[in-house]
């Protein structure tokens, strides 16, 4: 058996140089968050709010360490405000990396707003982004948005779903 | 004791060696004029709420040095959950001040909460924050502030502050916007520690 995803997002953030996590745990990445915590090399700061990590994240930039934030894809709503600002106002790269609630197929009523709201969100904050959705795209899809980010002193977001989540069994095709 | 009163008192307690984070309002103009040396070790996020935050990024990113957040009232009520992740984390490299005058005192001065009942010291020790205190006078402020800022542990100091804005000539007011304030500081954060945050393409 392969590498599960939480795996293979963790290997991917070591290898883009990434060394801080920030994240509001949430079920469909929930092996990412238990896996992550107890990782070397790689310091994990749990946050109440999302709206705490876009700062988390520009400091850590500023400072010179590579970070990324991790939430369920409602926490844009939440942390709208502070990514706008640092984004539109200072041209801040903050790589975000978010669960895909509400995916076709979501099983969940309540987990459709979320993405009804993400991508027209993710369109008007200008945010680049891309779904993952099997396995092998993940480790180098981290490196790519990485990159993106720095070179472009923009926000840049990674949305997991397909093979990259985790679902309980009702939730399986 | 008003804002600048605050302001001058910390100003030599501060090095061009440490960094800093400003909060917005008038506080911006005080701070551009008496921060250490004239050095771009500040950085100066017009974002409530997210003051202390980009401070504990920073903190993490550089454990070796000292980091001051400079934040108000307003954005500390905007996003008091930080205040349970600095307690989470307690950064021993960082020391908040927060500058409480009980009103959006830039927009004209309608009350923040802190005017009624609200206790930033008080919630900030519930959030699990460490040497947390409140002053009101100038004495106060310099006595309390000078142990924060030495003694290699995570504090926060609530300066309660009277209204008034210190009248700055145009030209004394700073004058960068959010994008040059960025590179100004990341360039001077480069030098400082010998490191490269954004080295430019590789390719032209």
């Amino acid at each position: 058996m392969g590498p599960t995803y939480a795996e293979l997002m963790i290997q991917g953030l070591k290898e883009a140089g990434v060394t801080l996590v920030t994240a509001l745990p949430e079920s469909l990445l929930g092996g990412f968050y238990r896996a992550v915590a107890q990782e070397p090399g790689i310091r994990y700061v749990r946050v109440s709010n999302e709206a705490d990590m876009p700062g988390i994240l520009a400091g850590a930039y500023l400072g010179g360490t590579r970070a990324v934030m991790v939430m369920e894809n409602s926490g844009l709503r939440q942390a709208c405000e502070p990514i706008a600002r640092f984004a539109f106002t200072y041209h801040m790269p903050l790589v975000i990396l978010m669960a895909y609630r509400g995916d076709l197929g979501e099983y969940n009523w309540w987990g459709h707003a979320h993405a009804q709201v993400m991508e027209p969100l993710l369109g008007v904050l200008r945010i680049p982004f891309r779904v993952i959705r099997t396995l092998d795209e993940i480790k180098p899809a981290i490196k790519r948005a990485v990159r993106h980010a720095d070179s472009g002193q923009w926000p840049v977001a990674l949305i997991f779903s397909g093979q990259c989540v985790e679902v309980p069994p009702y939730a399986t095709d | 004791m008003q804002r600048i009163d605050v302001v001058r008192a910390l100003a030599p307690l501060v090095t061009p060696d440490d960094l800093v984070v400003c909060g917005l309002g008038a506080l911006w103009d005080d701070w551009w004029n008496y921060r250490p040396g004239g050095a771009d070790n500040t950085f100066f996020p017009v974002i409530l709420g997210s003051i202390s935050s980009t401070a504990l990024g920073l903190a993490i990113a550089l454990p070796h040095r000292r980091i001051v957040a400079l934040d108000t009232d307003g954005s500390l009520l905007m996003n008091a959950g930080v205040l349970c992740t600095l307690g989470s984390e307690r950064p021993g490299n960082v020391t908040v001040i927060v500058f409480d005058n009980g009103i959006y005192e830039c927009i004209g001065g309608p009350p923040t909460l802190t005017s009624k009942n609200t206790d930033l010291a008080r919630m900030a020790e519930g959030a699990g924050c460490i040497n947390c205190r409140t002053v009101r006078d100038v004495a106060a402020f310099g006595e309390q502030v000078r142990p924060l800022l030495t003694d290699d542990q995570f504090g926060l100091i609530v300066a309660k502050i009277k209204p008034g804005v210190h009248p700055w000539p145009t030209e004394e007011r700073r004058p960068t916007d959010g994008v040059e304030d960025k590179y100004r500081f990341m360039r001077y954060v480069e030098k400082l520690e010998g490191i490269v945050t954004h080295p430019g393409a590789p390719q032209n």
